[in-house]
């Protein structure tokens, strides 16, 4: 698919919202801070907002042109919308809401047919019920089946998981990462948790105050962020493919090119994560043999030293590639010097899985 | 009661659930562009919505009359094109009962529109819904209460018009002869008992519409 | 400031006051019917004499009923023997007082740009003639009248299903000039004042009921000596000639 936003202009209460970008990934996250300007980017995507100025083309049709004057209304763009606070219909049933977006005729694409749908997403025994009755979870999926089923060409995500507690987010990825998987529809998530970008998504937008910062490949865009602004919001300096080994009253151990690591359990039972770690999370120690509370201490060589201001950005080799952030004061007090060995440690809430 | 005070009550009842039945689409289609559209010069079109609720009824009565008098611009296309006679006749009834109830229609619906979560209706849309199909599926559903409060208002009202009534109607028994109209005339003539079992009529008919439409105005209960 | 200006000003004040003291309001009920020549009337006698007159124009047997729930009125004057027969047997009025000076006639209107044509009584019922403008038929004279003719030619029938009822004759006035309505049965008094309707056709006064417009004092009257001094002026030779002005018949 590719999704074209170009020369949008939307003047918002504090900003203007200046976007010009062009997505071609199956999945792509706009990242950014609460107030972004994420949830009008939706909006404007899918015709329910005008823009001072605005070019939207999904593959080959042209929804908005300003200079044109044109712009497809919502009703048929075909774009699917699944909002912040879901927006079921009160009044109807499970069943009415899913069946609203449904065409008469049924459709012809079979993946999109109404079991398909139940199925993937497991709401068969919520189909007869009331929407007030639903829990949080449950009005989620059905959210998601509802847009599903009018079989749309693009499907756009505000904060999918923002209001759902741990547990419960990380039963919601799956179903996600099901309809990513089953449906071939692209899609286009808001969020400003960026492990939830990390789980979904093949592509990232940041945008921060109404501009984008930086677009492109997920795991690019975190280890490697354009400014140090982007860097505060999604930066993790170390982020490694996994697997998890075993898990162990909550702990799990996880392998890292052949390095064993102790970390917390996720709550998915996928066996294939990133193993992600922010650079200040990372100690560094002369001492290995000082007991202490972390249960990871790996033995590292000191790769490289970047001055960063007041921080100096270790890139160390530990079996795989470590980065850690240490102030000059401690660098120096330490006397860290290229190809010295050094003890890195970690403790295990610091290293987030995130599956794959 | 006579049977002539029964076509009295019976005429009254009717004409009145007509005009509520006529303000109906005009009236929740501007109450809909009222409750969501902006647009400079609105405030005007809210006082013109207003103006029948608080100006004297003789005074709208006497706007009809200019109106739809055979000499009025309207009444003159419909007097000389279609052969028809609104002033005098249960036509002209219909009219000031419309004209002077549809105001609370309006301000009841409204405030029912504006109650409904604009999101439902723009997620609507992206399932596919066009305007109409939005506003009969969601948008009124989701007003219901409102609505049918203020058209029983309006129906209340409509029972007890008198003002407008009597300037564009006149009185003319059988013809046009309402409930209020009626109650007035026999006081006029010095007939009190029938004055007196018209005016029973009457507050029994707007004791009920007025209560039931309290029922469904009442604000719902926070789900 | 003058001390002496001063005084003269109270006291001429006072003697203002004073003079307005003496001076009586005499408030007349009267027909509708006899809007224009009482006005006028009531403005030549305000030339002679310190009392003010006030009126009150409505339909007669509307201002009969207002006097029963006691209406302030010093005077009546009625357009029909009815109401004030209704006044005197309850004892509202003063008998002594009761004149019956004034007749009128009635006549058919139609809006002056019309071009109907009324020869008689029974072109009234054409099919052509969709709504006749009469006042009430039921209590105001005017219409009563209009009724009474209508009787007896034995067309009452077949026109009531057209009448549309006015409060007062005044208003039936209206409704034919507006042109709301092929035509109405007025006073000729009153077809004299409006310029947007004209004559269609004189009742002749054989076929007319008799007319008859009778006045008395009030009993409860506040002023009864100006009420009364007016009540003469009302029967004197230059009220007469103002009257007739106007198309009224005297009865004397």
């Amino acid at each position: 698919m590719s999704l074209l936003l170009k020369n949008i202009s939307l003047p918002l209460a504090d900003f203007t919202l200046e976007v010009d970008v062009e997505m071609h990934r199956h999945v792509t996250a706009v990242f950014g801070p609460s107030g972004a300007g994420k949830t009008s980017l939706l909006d404007l995507i899918a015709g329910l907002r005008t823009a001072r100025s605005a070019f939207i083309q999904l593959d080959d049709h042209t929804l908005t042109d300003t200079v044109k004057k044109t712009s497809v209304p919502t009703h048929r763009r075909g774009i699917g919308y699944v909002p912040q606070d879901l927006a079921l219909f009160p009044h109807l049933s499970v069943r009415r809401n899913l069946l609203y977006g449904c065409k008469p005729g049924g459709v012809n694409d079979p993946s999109f047919s109404f079991d398909h749908v139940a199925e993937v997403l497991e709401i068969q025994p919520l189909i007869s019920r009331g929407v007030t009755e639903l829990s949080g979870g449950e009005k989620q999926r059905v959210a998601l089946a509802r847009a599903l089923l009018a079989a749309p060409r693009l499907l756009l995500l505000d904060e999918p998981l923002a209001n759902l507690d741990a547990p419960l987010k990380a039963k919601i990825i799956p179903y996600l990462a099901r309809v990513r998987d089953e449906f071939q529809v692209p899609m286009l998530c808001v969020t400003h948790d960026r492990f939830e970008a990390l789980a979904l998504a093949d592509e990232i937008v940041v945008l921060v105050d109404g501009k984008v910062r930086q677009t492109g490949p997920v795991s690019e865009v975190f280890t490697r962020p354009a400014s140090a602004e982007v860097a505060r919001l999604v930066a993790v300096e170390t982020l490694q493919p996994g697997t998890i080994m075993s898990v162990n009253d909550g702990l799990a151990t996880v392998s890292v090119n052949r390095i064993t690591l102790t970390a917390l359990a996720p709550a998915t039972a996928s066996r294939e994560v990133f193993v992600c770690i922010r650079g200040e999370d990372v100690v560094l120690q002369r001492d290995p043999a000082t007991p202490s509370s972390v249960r990871n201490r790996l033995p590292a060589r000191v790769v490289s030293l970047h001055p960063e201001g007041a921080l100096v950005r270790v890139e160390l080799d530990a079996g795989f590639p470590l980065f850690a952030l240490v102030t000059r004061a401690a660098c120096a007090e330490l006397a860290l010097r290229e190809g010295e060995a050094i003890t890195a440690l970690l403790k295990a809430p610091s290293i987030h899985l995130v599956p794959r | 009661m006579t049977a002539e005070e029964w076509q009295i009550v019976w005429f009254t009842a009717w004409v009145s659930a007509l005009s509520t039945v006529i303000i109906l689409p005009f009236g929740l289609a501007l109450a809909w562009v009222l409750a969501r559209r902006d647009w400079p010069g609105k405030s005007i079109v809210e006082t013109f919505v207003t103006l029948p609720l608080v100006m004297p009824p003789v005074a709208t009565g006497l706007i009809l009359l200019k109106l739809f008098g055979r000499r009025g611009a309207l009444g003159g296309f419909l007097h000389d094109q279609l052969h028809l006679d609104v002033i005098f006749t249960w036509r002209a009834v219909l009219l000031a009962l419309s004209v002077m109830s549809m105001p609370l229609l309006v301000r009841a619906a409204r405030v029912a529109f504006e109650e409904v979560n604009p999101r439902l209706e723009q997620i609507a849309r992206t399932l596919g819904a066009g305007g109409r199909r939005v506003f009969f599926t969601v948008t009124l559903p989701l007003a219901a209460r409102g609505v049918i409060g203020g058209m029983l208002l309006a129906f209340a009202r409509a029972l007890g018009e008198f003002g407008a009534t009597i300037m564009v109607a006149g009185n003319i028994p059988g013809k046009t002869s309402t409930l209020s109209l009626a109650i007035f005339e026999n006081v006029q003539l010095g007939d009190d008992p029938r004055a007196f079992r018209l005016l029973g009529v009457s507050v029994v008919l707007a004791f009920a519409a007025v209560w039931c439409s309290e029922f469904f105005l009442r604000r719902k209960k926070a789900t | 400031m003058n001390f002496r200006l001063i005084k003269t000003l109270f006291v001429g004040a006072a003697l203002i006051a004073n003079a307005r003291l003496h001076a009586a309001e005499v408030t007349v009920f009267a027909a509708a019917s006899l809007t224009d020549s009482l006005k006028q009337i009531a403005a030549a006698y305000e030339k002679q004499s310190d009392d003010k007159i006030v009126f009150n124009f409505a339909a007669s047997s509307t201002l009969a009923r207002q006097i029963e729930a006691g209406g302030p009125a010093d005077i009546f004057f009625s357009a029909d023997e009815a109401q004030m027969n209704r006044l005197e047997k309850k004892g509202l009025i003063d008998p002594a007082t009761r004149k019956s000076r004034l007749g009128n006639s009635l006549v058919v209107v139609v809006p002056s740009d019309s071009t109907l044509q009324i020869k008689s009584a029974s072109d009234l019922t054409n099919a052509g003639i969709q709504q006749i403008a009469l006042a009430d038929p039921k209590a105001v004279p005017a219409g009563v009248y209009a009724k009474g003719w209508l009787t007896r030619q034995q067309l009452w029938p077949a026109i009531e299903p057209k009448v549309v009822p006015t409060e007062n004759v005044r208003a039936a006035l209206a409704a034919v000039a507006s042109g709301n309505v092929e035509l109405g049965v007025v006073y000729k008094t009153d077809a004299a004042i409006s310029k947007n309707v004209k004559v269609a056709y004189e009742v002749p006064r054989a076929d007319s009921p008799d007319i008859s417009y009778p006045m008395a004092l009030v009993k409860d009257s506040k002023q009864p000596a100006a009420a009364g001094k007016f009540l003469s002026y009302l029967s004197a030779e230059e009220a007469g000639q103002i009257f007739t002005r106007f198309g009224f018949l005297l009865r004397e």
